[in-house]
């Protein structure tokens, strides 16, 4: 909750153009959750994100747009085990889909 | 038609578990999950009013809850109250099934709410509401939505839900039936004798029932363990044992421990009040209680380890994968007894 009030004040005070948010769920369905909120709402209707339709871009860590920005020693020393264990197409595909489907401009 | 909305503090966006002593308040107009319904609903329904109220609060002041929020829904004249959905969260499952008690007798209105089939409100209060049945988390949301809407909408018709659509509420109807009983159970006993498919009219409960082990003859022999779902484990819950809908449990090393403490022990049990237990884990888990009897004689031996997971909203299939490890673990061990502790 208290995320989605920051998420909430700052896409007010900075605009959509000039946010992306950055995810690190471990999981696909955790991640496009996350990535939902952030864009058409907070799908559980509970936060401040509710109703709130920000459409903000959300990539995950594991994303390349993301990967390639971050130093490879600190990626590698940082996300590099985590990628190894974590389903990364899985992951991808969601946050992708969602961010298609509901923060596409 | 006029609806009024009860949900809890969290989708009432008061605050999670530290605001579970929230005192009943009503608001004009959605409030969370109250938006999707409303946009569902245009030009059908109205929710005219939300009703929220704490878990803890409502759960530990049940009488006092009832009529509050009764008073609070009625000044709205709905014609339909929605309660929930609550998912698989057990407090806010049990309040919205006795906020549908207390409108359907007081009201005579229909209540409509989404619960998940384990969540104990279905068992206790399904007679009195219509419940469609749900995911275990708010992660179902966007399913849960529609499925109440549509409901909702069935009574906006005038009509009443067909059977199937909501989780069977237990209630009896007589009706004229063209043939006698008698005939109707002998043509299903003789479609059962030639191998041919029926539909009985009374399906039997399914009772999940466990055969009882022999009794111990010797307890001044016997090895107990203490197995608990009531979330004790060493201080800082080292295996990160989940607070609600536990993932795992945890095997831990008793070792000549006469005596929890609130040094060492704590309980990662989101459920309870954890006060009592983490000042004196012993609470949940007796372990100086089984030392003195060993001590007298009574038992012959307490197990070196004890087993503790979290039963907060965990899965009755995931329990059962943990009870069958830790039984088979307790066998290698030659234990001949388990005493296992809830909240």
């Amino acid at each position: 909750m208290e995320n989605q009030r920051r998420v909430k004040e700052y896409a007010e005070k900075f605009g959509k153009e000039e946010i992306v948010v950055v995810l690190g769920g471990a999981e696909a369905e955790a991640s496009g959750l996350a990535a939902e909120t952030v864009s058409n709402g907070d799908p559980a209707w509970a936060g401040p994100l509710a109703g709130v339709q920000l459409a903000l871009k959300a990539f995950h860590i594991l994303e390349p747009e993301i990967k390639d920005q971050v130093d490879p020693t600190v990626y590698e020393a940082q996300v590099s085990l985590m990628e190894m264990v974590l389903d990364v197409d899985a992951i991808v595909n969601e946050v992708g889909t969602i961010r298609n489907q509901y923060a596409n401009w | 038609m006029r609806i009024v909305h009860y949900i809890n503090q969290f989708f009432g966006g008061i605050g999670g578990e530290d605001k579970a002593d929230y005192r009943p308040e009503a608001r004009p107009g959605v409030v969370g999950p109250g938006m999707a319904l409303s946009q569902a609903l245009k030009g059908t329904a109205e929710i005219v009013g939300t009703v929220i109220c704490g878990d803890s609060w409502f759960n530990e002041n049940l009488e006092e809850a009832k009529e509050t929020v009764l008073d609070l829904i009625k000044q709205y004249n709905p014609d339909l109250v929605v309660a929930g959905p609550a998912f698989n969260a057990g407090r806010y499952g049990m309040a919205c099934g006795a906020v549908a008690e207390v409108v359907t007798k007081s009201l005579n209105i229909p209540v409509v709410s989404g619960m998940y089939k384990e969540n104990p409100g279905v068992e206790v209060y399904r007679k009195h509401a219509w419940i469609v049945e749900v995911g275990d988390s708010a992660a179902a949301m966007r399913t849960a939505i529609p499925a109440m809407v549509e409901m909702v909408k069935v009574f906006a018709a005038g009509k009443t839900p067909e059977p199937g659509t909501y989780i069977a509420r237990g209630i009896r109807q007589n009706y004229f039936h063209a043939e006698r009983g008698s005939k109707r159970a002998v043509d299903m006993l003789v479609k059962k004798l030639t191998d041919q498919p029926f539909t009985t009219e009374f399906p039997m409960p399914e009772f999940d029932r466990v055969a009882p082990n022999q009794p111990v003859q010797d307890m001044s022999k016997a090895k107990i363990a203490l197995v608990t779902s009531g979330g004790i484990v060493p201080k800082g819950n080292p295996d990160r044992i989940e607070s609600s809908s536990a993932s795992k449990y945890g095997k831990y090393f008793m070792g000549d421990l006469s005596d929890l403490t609130v040094e060492g022990h704590e309980t990662a049990h989101g459920g309870y009040d954890p006060t009592y237990a983490n000042a004196d884990a012993d609470r949940v888990l007796p372990v100086d209680v089984l030392r003195d009897m060993e001590k007298e004689g009574v038992i012959g031996k307490l197990h070196d380890y004890w087993y503790s997971t979290v039963g907060n909203g965990t899965a009755v299939a995931s329990a059962k994968a943990y009870a069958a490890a830790i039984a088979q673990d307790l066998l290698n061990a030659q234990v001949q007894a388990v005493i296992l502790t809830s909240t």
